[in-house]
């Protein structure tokens, strides 16, 4: 029998001194290192922003401002956009969501999702342009049914009212909170409560609504914040499909912030710090409204309704991208498209005469000024996730949560005070801010749940911690963060105020040009513009897939 | 080989309230100690306090010395300590062999002289023929005779063993646990191996059972 040496253990006291450093100095330089990453990224912005914003603190200002006679107009269009916006999708995904979860159409939906998280907002914006404007598909379509020989006279884009700037952003905003809600409903503690309020006898809808929304709300939160604070400060989209007398308060503001008289200026300023206040007061509002539906969910009365047997077919996951594409399939019509006269649903002739004498110059800057903005991002994520600190890391999510106009401008400033404005440095250094916190959000999860014992495992077999992560823990986590990269890229590329404003107007990248261009009236010029804006991030995208099936193509463990 | 000692081990929560010591113990070269103790004793801290893994949850003091050298203030990579996984941990995306290759000391020069020596480990263990298999495609027997090889070419100084049996069947178990004991004995390797089962303890090793510490009532 063993030998048996039994040691009760006591309480002792514990001395503070000769306690042993289990973190080596090294650790500490590559910290140093994480956080120097961020400082360079994201502090600069700080002191950029009391540059844009401090003109705005003058009652002065504030009274040209609001005596303004665009102000009222515009303040109204971009409070009814940006609200209804963020309603109509947060409705609209959780429409789908209970029409569709679980089942096939939900499965079909997702598999379709990546396509149109992808779809930049300009060119799907263009592409609604094209089909609802009056000479667009939809009014052709009434036109054949109606026997109307000429387009109609309505005002579907740039309305005063923003409707078709609402709607639009709504749709797009609505893939983007289905992502949201698929990745929380992917995980399991959730969908099973479903099957087991089911065996309660409370029927689907039932439980999607007094069970599922309740948790899954609170959780959306973050993404619903930045939706918000998107389609507030939106600019490229406003311009394309907004109103224009007056334009929404971002347009209006960025023009002012681009004037050079001082006064106007200033005005700009004090619209964009309205922006962030509208921001926190509606963020104060849906805390509020929210704290009041929770009351309706107290006491439950135990009252069962029992549905009919749930059955979707697959079917029925289509719906939900018709919009997208509608949008795309026209896009690409008109790119090819010869003679196309009024009631006609296709053209007369098409032709590959405007893809011949394209510019493609919009794009490779676009792809080189992505790539540039990836390869340094990813450093900096990967120093930060590993060394950064997970106490701040809320920190960096800010700029996907504040309006992008204040923050474009503040790194105007910035590299205007460094002589920095107009270079490329300056324009891949303003993506930064946008990528590298996108792609954090991309990795964390993957991250943060990596098994670190492969990591301890590596360091005991005499691999420094740098090397463990290079050779092991990376090449691990190579499907996260190929698709991160992915993620950064097209972030950087639909990039247009920063691109904008840092590049002093110098880097014509697909998506500065798609917006110039939609101001003119050649739809093909146009349309190819906004197929290679669609064009670029979905190859990264697809790159991506590609490059992973590739690299575990030998290993069923990385599958 | 040198012995493994502990000294003065004493572990606190990070609110102050003990969680085990003060402890000291030797093991010996070729000795296989057994750790026991309910969960929550702190079996894995001890373990992750001597392979220097990071704990933020707790305040640890103590000394661990390898023969004459200090370890529990170096880096993990400098402890010359091999660790077991309850699993595997088999790097996914390396080959059998590459596994291996990247245990084994750099010391072993040559592209030659590293493939011969990796080929004879697998060979002594019955595993001829698969440095370019895929760890995925192994049995879970073979993974874990893979494992443990892989943490004994890099020529470890001691070796902890984290309830390494636990997710095997019980034959695997019985087979698997003599090809560690067989190897650790041989190459006389001071072990601290940690476990829930009785069974696991070897003919005549020496056992050291935690208790939990009572939660303290304020």
């Amino acid at each position: 029998m063993a030998e048996t040496l039994r040691q009760p253990v006591s309480s002792i006291a514990l001395t503070p001194a000769n306690k042993p450093k289990t973190e080596t100095s090294k650790i500490s330089v590559a910290r140093l290192l994480a956080i120097a990453g961020v400082c360079l990224t994201l502090l600069p912005i700080v002191p950029g922003l009391l540059w844009v914003l401090w003109p705005a603190f003058n009652m002065d200002v504030w009274h040209a401002l609001v005596t303004d006679g665009q102000f009222a107009r515009a303040l109204i269009s971009t409070l009814s956009s940006a609200i209804g916006s963020t309603l109509l999708s947060l409705m609209a995904a959780s429409l789908i969501a209970i029409w569709l979860y679980p089942g096939k159409g939900w499965a079909l939906a997702q598999r379709q999702l990546p396509i149109f998280l992808a779809f930049p907002h300009i060119a799907f914006a263009i592409g609604i342009a094209f089909l609802i404007a009056p000479s667009g598909w939809l009014a052709r379509g009434l036109a054949n049914l109606l026997e109307w020989s000429s387009p109609p006279q309505w005002v579907s884009i740039r309305d005063p009212y923003a409707i078709s700037l609402t709607i639009t952003m709504a749709i797009k905003e609505t893939w983007f909170l289905l992502w949201i809600m698929a990745t929380l409903l992917g995980e399991q503690a959730i969908s099973r409560q479903i099957t087991l309020a089911n065996s309660l006898g409370y029927s689907r809808r039932q439980v999607w609504i007094s069970a599922l929304l309740p948790q899954l709300l609170p959780r959306m939160g973050w993404p619903l914040v930045a939706v918000l604070a998107y389609s507030l400060s939106v600019v490229d989209m406003a311009v394309i499909l907004g109103p224009s007398t007056p334009p929404t308060l971002a347009v209006i503001s960025w023009q002012w912030l681009t004037d050079p008289d001082a006064m106007t200026q200033a005005k700009g300023s004090a619209a964009a710090l309205c922006l962030m206040i509208l921001l926190g007061l509606l963020i104060v509002l849906a805390r509020a409204l929210w704290w009041w539906i929770k009351r309706l969910y107290r006491d439950p009365t135990g009252i069962r309704k029992p549905g009919r047997i749930f059955k979707t077919r697959a079917v029925s996951g289509i719906p939900v991208f018709i919009p997208g594409w509608l949008a795309l399939a026209i896009l690409v019509l008109w790119s090819v498209a010869g003679g196309w006269f009024f009631p006609n649903l296709w053209p007369n002739s098409l032709s590959l005469k405007s893809w011949n004498s394209a510019d493609f110059g919009p794009m490779l800057t676009a792809l080189w000024i992505g790539m540039a903005t990836v390869m340094i991002s990813l450093p900096l994520t990967l120093a930060w996730l590993e060394w950064g600190s997970r106490k701040h890391h809320g920190w960096l999510y800010a700029p996907l949560i504040l309006p992008s106009l204040p923050i474009a401008a503040a790194q105007y400033h910035v590299l205007l005070h460094l002589n920095l404005d107009s270079t490329a440095i300056g324009v891949i250094w303003s993506h930064l801010t946008w990528t590298f916190p996108y792609m954090v959000l991309v990795l964390v999860g993957p991250y943060y749940n990596f098994d670190n014992r492969y990591l301890c495992t590596a360091q005991a077999l005499g691999h420094s911690h740098l090397n463990a992560c290079l050779r092991i823990k990376w090449p691990m986590l190579m499907k996260p963060i190929l698709a991160a990269m992915s993620v950064g890229f097209a972030v950087s590329v639909a990039q247009y105020l920063p691109t904008l404003f840092s590049g002093g107007g110098r880097f014509a990248t697909v998506t500065t040009e798609a917006v110039a261009l939609s101001a003119g009236s050649n739809r093909r010029v146009l349309a190819v513009q906004s197929i290679l804006q669609t064009a670029l991030p979905l190859c990264a995208f697809m790159l991506a897939i590609l490059l992973t099936a590739w690299y575990s193509r030998n290993r069923q463990g990385l599958k | 080989m040198n012995t493994l000692s502990v000294k003065h081990l004493s572990i606190a929560r990070k609110d102050g309230s003990p969680l085990l010591g003060p402890l000291t113990f030797n093991i010996e070269p070729g000795e296989i100690m057994t750790l026991m103790g309910v969960s929550g004793a702190g079996k894995s801290t001890v373990l992750n306090w001597l392979i220097g893994a990071s704990q933020p949850m707790f305040e640890v003091n103590g000394e661990g010395w390898l023969g004459n050298t200090r370890i529990d203030t170096l880096a993990t990579e400098e402890r010359r300590i091999g660790i077991l996984f309850q699993e595997d941990l088999l790097f996914p995306h390396f080959s059998v062999g590459d596994n291996l290759a990247y245990a084994l000391p750099a010391a072993t020069k040559g592209k030659a002289a590293r493939r011969d020596a990796i080929e004879t480990v697998l060979n002594s263990a019955g595993l001829k023929d698969f440095y370019h298999r895929d760890p995925a495609t192994l049995s879970g027997g073979q993974r874990a005779r893979v494992s443990l090889l892989r943490a004994l070419i890099a020529e470890p100084q001691a070796l902890l063993m984290d309830e390494p049996f636990s997710k095997l069947d019980t034959t695997l178990r019985q087979q698997f646990r003599q090809f560690v004991y067989d190897r650790v004995q041989a190459r006389k390797i001071p072990t601290l191996l940690v476990t829930h089962d009785a069974e696991d303890i070897p003919a005549g090793g020496k056992v050291l059972e935690l208790h939990a510490a009572e939660p303290s009532h304020a």
